[in-house]
């Protein structure tokens, strides 16, 4: 996957930094990272899954050519390890996402959220509210009083859902940001303000930076 | 004291090392379910009293008020330890397809009740429907790969005819075999195999 080293190619160092970071390995790590660090979900990558398990899937025909051409061992080894690499880096990636369904479903399915998850993960995320529904309506709801049995309240009288997890966007980030994006306002009051430096490491509030990892201007480390 | 069993229950649960199971408490669990049910009958009767002596729901403010007020915190704070103990241990339940698999040993099964138990089924069910339709296991793969080929000792006898990769191997109790990673995973997660490391 890796390009050949930048004198080999006769192209000045920037551009080969730029190259790199475009190719759909970074894209993909960098996706990966985003996920694993952040406390809610982010929108799923689907043309980037879907390009990076086409190349997966080529990768795996070339390394099982390999032997039959007769390949030095060790070509074909180095092969096997850079395909390992990307499929744990996409399986992680997937995995951090269904984790977060796992955890947060009902708090995703009633909010925007939603709309970020990719068709087989919704489908996957009805299934996980409906059995969980069906769980605790057996083995607690059905037998308290009524007036007390809804999943999402804790009994009639309150006036929103108060039952449902949630993630604490209020939590701590490392966050870096590729460009310079200037002064940013942390908080509402506008009483905090940030220079983000280009490649400066910063710990900020995952819930004052969100537009920006969003946006694709920041990301997460 | 009010709401004292429920969170018996609930530090029960707590005690327990992270992602372990013990027995579900059904004795207890029942008995904080029939507390709820008295706090019930208790507020239901006080609020009639309320109402008999002719006084307006929504602004009295006497003993039978406070009396019921404490009676309905009451059954919601058990209803809360009720819903924590069933949640959390449904999520230690969804944690163990991820580490143990879709079969579970014996001792973990006896640990459920009926209803976690289906509710693993139907878990692992969803789970996998999303990986067929996705066409790649998920569950392999934990750690970051540093080597694609790892030294395996078997703990147990499989068959001395699974073929991997289109080699026959021959997998006898304390054999020791050099395997793809991702071939020798599923048999480490079942108990199988150890991975012999240095």
């Amino acid at each position: 996957m890796e390009l050949g080293s930048e004198e080999g190619l006769g192209i000045s160092s920037e551009d080969y930094d730029s190259l790199i970071a475009t190719t759909d390995v970074e894209l993909l790590k960098r996706a990966w990272r985003n996920e694993k660090a952040s406390p809610e979900i982010l929108q799923f990558q689907t043309s980037l899954v879907q390009r990076s398990r086409e190349q997966i899937q080529l990768m795996e025909d070339t390394v099982e050519e390999f032997p039959k051409n007769c390949t030095d061992p060790l070509t074909v080894s180095l092969y096997q390890m850079d395909l390992d690499r990307m499929l744990f880096v996409l399986r992680s990636y997937l995995r951090t996402r269904l984790q977060k369904i796992e955890k947060y479903f009902i708090h995703i399915s009633k909010s925007d959220l939603w709309n970020r998850l990719s068709d087989q993960e919704q489908k996957f995320a009805k299934k996980c509210t409906d059995y969980m529904e069906k769980h605790l309506q057996r083995s607690v709801l059905s037998h308290l009083p009524y007036g007390y049995q809804s999943i999402l309240r804790q009994s009639i009288s309150s006036e929103e859902d108060d039952m449902v997890p949630e993630p604490r966007l209020d939590t701590f980030v490392f966050c870096k940001s590729k460009g310079s994006v200037g002064a940013f306002q942390l908080d509402d009051s506008g009483d905090e303000i940030v220079d983000l430096v280009a490649d400066d490491l910063y710990v900020l509030r995952y819930k004052s930076i969100k537009s920006l990892v969003e946006s694709g201007q920041i990301d997460l480390v | 004291m009010y709401g004292r069993r429920a969170s018996q229950l609930l530090k029960e649960l707590s005690s327990n090392e992270k992602s372990q199971l013990t027995a579900f408490n059904t004795d207890m669990f029942g008995e904080v379910l029939k507390e709820c049910n008295t706090h019930h009958l208790e507020l239901q009767s006080l609020m009639r009293k309320i109402q008999e002596e002719g006084l307006d729901m929504q602004t009295t403010r006497n003993a039978d008020h406070f009396g019921a007020v404490i009676h309905h915190l009451s059954l919601m704070r058990n209803k809360r330890c009720l819903m924590a103990y069933a949640y959390n241990r449904a999520e230690v339940i969804q944690s163990l397809r991820w580490m143990v698999g879709p079969v579970l040993p014996q001792e973990i099964q006896a640990k459920l009740n009926q209803s976690e138990k289906e509710y693993f089924k139907n878990h692992s069910a969803a789970l996998e429907a999303y990986m067929s339709e996705l066409d790649l296991d998920l569950t392999v793969d934990m750690v970051p790969p540093k080597d694609p080929y790892i030294r395996v000792r078997l703990l147990d006898d499989i068959g001395d005819d699974v073929v991997l990769d289109d080699q026959t191997h021959n997998f006898v109790r304390h054999s020791i075999h050099l395997l793809k990673r991702t071939d020798a995973e599923q048999y480490i997660s079942q108990g199988l195999m150890e991975e012999l490391s240095g």
